[in-house]
């Protein structure tokens, strides 16, 4: 107990710090939301309406400090803001409309992953030498080491326009609404596959290579031999105890990948037209909506430090190693 | 024991991802909106829509077809036939001393609600443009004094000096319902959800984040019109997504670039699939910093120009969509007023590697030892072109100048920058050579005056709007003065000849090309499109209000 409440407290300041540089960080960009705001309405905004919309935004040239506490102020109360590009919408309707999206998307994604990983991971051990282990891993890295977008273009070409197997965008069909019916939900699955394959294949071979090499190191523990001397079944062994004491480490990783879930698959979300909060960080950055950036690091950061604290606790729960304290 | 469950988990996903996809026909969505004769429209791009549809915020931040569509203005005007058409006034007219310009209103319009379209309704909506000014896009409030509603059918606009060009902002302004919007208190952050307007699509039938649908106005005062049931807009968040949907057959209508079109898109159903880009989307030019040297001296203008191979830009960069520019600098939609003795005069923009390097030793940049020109200080001449990363065209049409330049001696170096880093450095005067866009109007005077006014050139550092090569002349300045108090054709002639022959005297920006307007259709479910053959107005929905024009002449198979 004492020691999940330690780690809240360190969790807590990481988060006050990672604020505060959330705060910090747009204004150091060069150029300013106001000629970006120019820009985006170039020819239909003259400058003195300019000047009238930039108060409406609320930018003023107050102190930087005072700018600080009007802003973690406003935080505490749930108020993100009125985004600049998006205008006169909230931040927190600009984020909703995006997050569900792409905590779906990148979720799902990345927990497919990762179990599909850990299971190549255990397969390719157990066998090392084997075709498994010789032929998957290279060929898992090597499409790994390919940029998210450029496999997401390759596949949404390839599988999606030429051979029509998958839709070629968004997150369901545009003639279906949303509700609680068989339609709905079998068009989001159709569309959830071709993006959630592509972020499969490109992560896949980080976790194999990652639980295969924890499962060799296991596998040449004392405990193992014993098992094996013992009379249990391979599949016992490889199961309930190499491979459960390999996962350790690779929980940790699992953890921090959950928290860039957010971030992750930005391009990929672009590619697919899934209406996600990957274009909106686009946005935002491109129109130096200050707000809105701000909102959205703040999901992100908020969903790191939230993985990373409930991997502490399920850590806790999986070794007992670390209860004795 | 976890192994097991997630073994199956993955295999039960799989399974159902495998029912799921068979047999769906996909390509769907877009046909069966066209047999309920709804048209669909890729313009704005975006990944998700925010409901807004605030017609006095620019056109740029709501929902397409808001400014133009949904809500009407009083006239429109229309490019390529180069009048106005009166739209929700019949008629206007100017007093004596053009200090007073006077609309009649159509009569028997409704609101989409029913009430009666007045007067009223006009005064108020430039009221609210003055007491907000964040909803005075155009800064008319500047030089309007007041606008007041004589009677039902009749706004009166009174200026506080001549100011006739001010008819296209003034005109053009889309109106509002007083008696919805007086009780709106704060018109700048209203979204306004559920529009209430006189336009021919005033419904929003639906609106989720990926798709939305516009539907006719009840009461729409054009009989018979709009032939179509409604319209609709799938999100797409960028140009390659938008394109997709175009070349798939899911977007009816379009402004999108496309690359080598006829190769791209033409060619997969050249029966249906057709574009139409004419060249009157203003011109495309490379702004000089006139405040410092080498761009004071008009020889390097000149010189630069003449090192630059248009006709190489036209075919590489832009896939021979358009055409190099002339001395004028005028696009195509000001035809009808290009003055020849201007293009003759206008000799500096022919591809011409000697007599550029004749100007720039005039000007006292001869060539040093190592073969790069040198200033009398003794400093290289050293000039950075801007242009925005990501704009793939006007990159290589970058780098074609930069390459041009190198072979005239000069050591240019191309600078790509995001948007915002350049657009800021253009508005505030930090830079060489950049790229950049004209202004578009309906006379050479809203062309010129953005390139060669007082008025528009700020000092460098601040902030501005147009006129980014901050050139002024005095004798530009009393033409414009001249041409804004004048009402009389023969006079605007005059003044626009005089304003085309001091643009090619002085090249105060270099002209590349004029910008096409791009447009792209599919004639597979609906028809009545302008093109080529029958140019009744511009097929662009980048531009409000035109594309007004478009959208009440359209109709289904």
């Amino acid at each position: 107990m004492r020691y999940l409440l330690k780690h809240f407290g360190l969790y807590a300041v990481a988060a006050w710090a990672s604020l505060t540089l959330n705060f910090l960080l747009p204004r150091l960009m060069p150029g300013d939301p106001a000629s970006a705001m120019f820009g985006r309405f170039k020819g239909q905004l003259q400058p003195e309406a300019l000047a009238a919309l930039r108060e409406a935004f609320g930018f003023t040239n107050e102190p930087l400090l005072a700018q600080y506490v009007k802003y973690v102020s406003h935080m505490l109360r749930g108020d993100l803001g009125v985004s600049v590009a998006y205008f006169p919408a909230k931040v927190t309707t600009v984020i909703g409309t995006g997050l569900m999206w792409t905590l779906f998307l990148t979720g799902f994604a990345v927990v497919i992953s990762f179990a599909l990983g850990m299971l190549l991971g255990v397969y390719a051990a157990w066998r090392r030498g084997g075709y498994l282990d010789s032929i998957l891993p290279p060929v898992l890295v090597l499409l790994g080491a390919f940029p998210y977008f450029w496999l997401a273009m390759i596949g949404l070409y390839f599988l999606g326009f030429v051979l029509d197997w998958f839709p070629l965008r968004h997150a369901y069909d545009d003639s279906i609404s949303p509700g609680a019916n068989w339609a709905f939900i079998s068009s989001v699955i159709e569309h959830l596959c071709l993006p959630s394959i592509v972020i499969v294949v490109a992560t896949l071979g980080g976790w194999m290579l990652g639980m295969r090499n924890t499962m060799i190191g296991v596998l040449s523990e004392d405990y193992i031999t014993m098992a094996q001397a013992k009379g249990l079944s391979q599949r016992r062994i490889m199961f309930n105890y190499a491979a459960r004491n390999a996962l350790l480490p690779n929980i940790t990783g699992f953890g921090m990948a959950l928290g860039f879930v957010l971030s992750g698959s930005l391009l990929t979300e672009i590619v697919f037209s899934y209406p996600g909060q990957g274009y909106l960080l686009v946005q935002a950055v491109r129109n130096q909506d200050y707000p809105l950036m701000q909102g959205l690091f703040l999901t992100i950061t908020l969903a790191v430090l939230g993985a990373n604290w409930l991997v502490d606790i399920v850590y806790v729960w999986l070794d007992p190693r670390t209860r004795g304290r | 024991m976890a192994m097991r469950l997630m073994r199956r988990g993955v295999l039960a996903v799989l399974l159902l991802t495998a029912a799921t996809s068979c047999g769906r026909a996909r390509r769907g969505s877009a046909s069966s909106a066209a047999r309920r004769g709804v048209l669909t429209i890729s313009e704005q791009q975006q990944a998700s829509w925010i409901r807004n549809f605030n017609p006095l915020l620019a056109p740029g931040g709501v929902r397409w077809a808001t400014t133009a569509g949904i809500y009407e203005p009083l006239l429109i005007y229309n490019t390529m036939k180069g009048e106005y058409v009166p739209w929700l006034s019949t008629s206007y007219s100017w007093s004596a001393d053009n200090k007073k310009l006077t609309f009649t209103l159509r009569p028997h319009v409704l609101w989409s609600d029913g009430q009666p379209f007045r007067a009223a309704d006009v005064a108020f909506t430039f009221a609210l443009t003055r007491k907000h000014r964040a909803l005075d896009l155009h800064n008319v409030w500047a030089y309007v004094s007041a606008v007041e509603a004589r009677d039902d059918a009749t706004v009166e606009i009174s200026f506080n000096r001549p100011y006739v060009p001010s008819l296209f902002h003034l005109g053009q302004q889309p109106i509002v319902p007083e008696h919805i919007w007086k009780n709106i208190a704060d018109p700048v952050t209203y979204p306004n959800e559920n529009p209430v307007a006189t336009g021919p699509f005033t419904e929003v039938t639906v609106f989720q984040n990926q798709v939305f649908e516009l539907g006719r106005n009840p009461h729409y005062w054009q009989e018979g019109k709009p032939a179509l049931t409604g319209l609709r807009f799938p999100a797409y968040p960028g140009n390659d997504q938008a394109n997709l949907a175009l070349i798939g057959g899911e977007a009816d209508w379009a402004g999108n670039f496309v690359p080598d079109i006829d190769r791209v898109f033409v060619k997969r159903s050249p029966a249906d699939y057709h574009y139409w880009f004419p060249l009157v989307a203003g011109t495309v030019l490379l702004y000089t910093n006139t405040t410092k040297a080498p761009f004071n001296d008009v020889r390097v203008r000149k010189a630069v120009s003449l090192a630059i191979d248009r006709a190489q830009i036209v075919k590489v960069a832009m896939y021979d969509y358009t055409r190099p520019s002339d001395g004028t600098g005028l696009c195509d939609a000001y035809a009808r007023m290009r003055s020849e003795s201007a293009v003759a005069a206008g000799d500096w923009v022919k591809h011409d590697v000697a007599r550029a390097e004749q100007l720039l030793n005039e000007a006292g940049y001869p060539r040093g030892a190592d073969g790069v020109r040198h200033g009398p200080d003794g400093a290289p001449l050293k000039l950075d072109v801007n242009v925005v990363t990501g704009w793939s065209d006007w990159v290589r049409a970058a780098q074609i100048i930069t390459q041009n330049l190198k072979r005239a001696g000069v050591a240019a170096s191309l600078k790509a920058h995001d948007f915002s880093a350049f657009f800021e450095k253009l508005q505030k005067g930090n830079f060489d050579l950049s790229m950049g866009w004209s202004v578009e109007g309906p006379t050479p005077y809203s062309f010129y005056v953005e390139l060669m006014s007082s008025q528009t050139a700020k000092p460098v550092g601040e902030l501005a709007a147009t006129n980014w090569n901050r050139f002024t002349s005095a004798e530009a300045d009393t033409l414009f003065r001249e041409f804004e108090a004048t009402n009389d054709p023969a006079v605007q002639r005059r003044l626009e000849d005089r304003m085309q022959m001091l643009f090619a005297e002085n090249a105060p920006s270099i002209p590349l090309f004029p910008n096409p307007s791009w447009g792209e259709y599919s004639t597979a479910h609906f028809e009545g499109f302008p093109n080529r053959e029958n140019p009744y107005a511009k097929l662009s929905p980048n531009n409000p209000p035109e594309y007004l024009l478009v959208l009440t002449e359209l109709r289904p198979k």
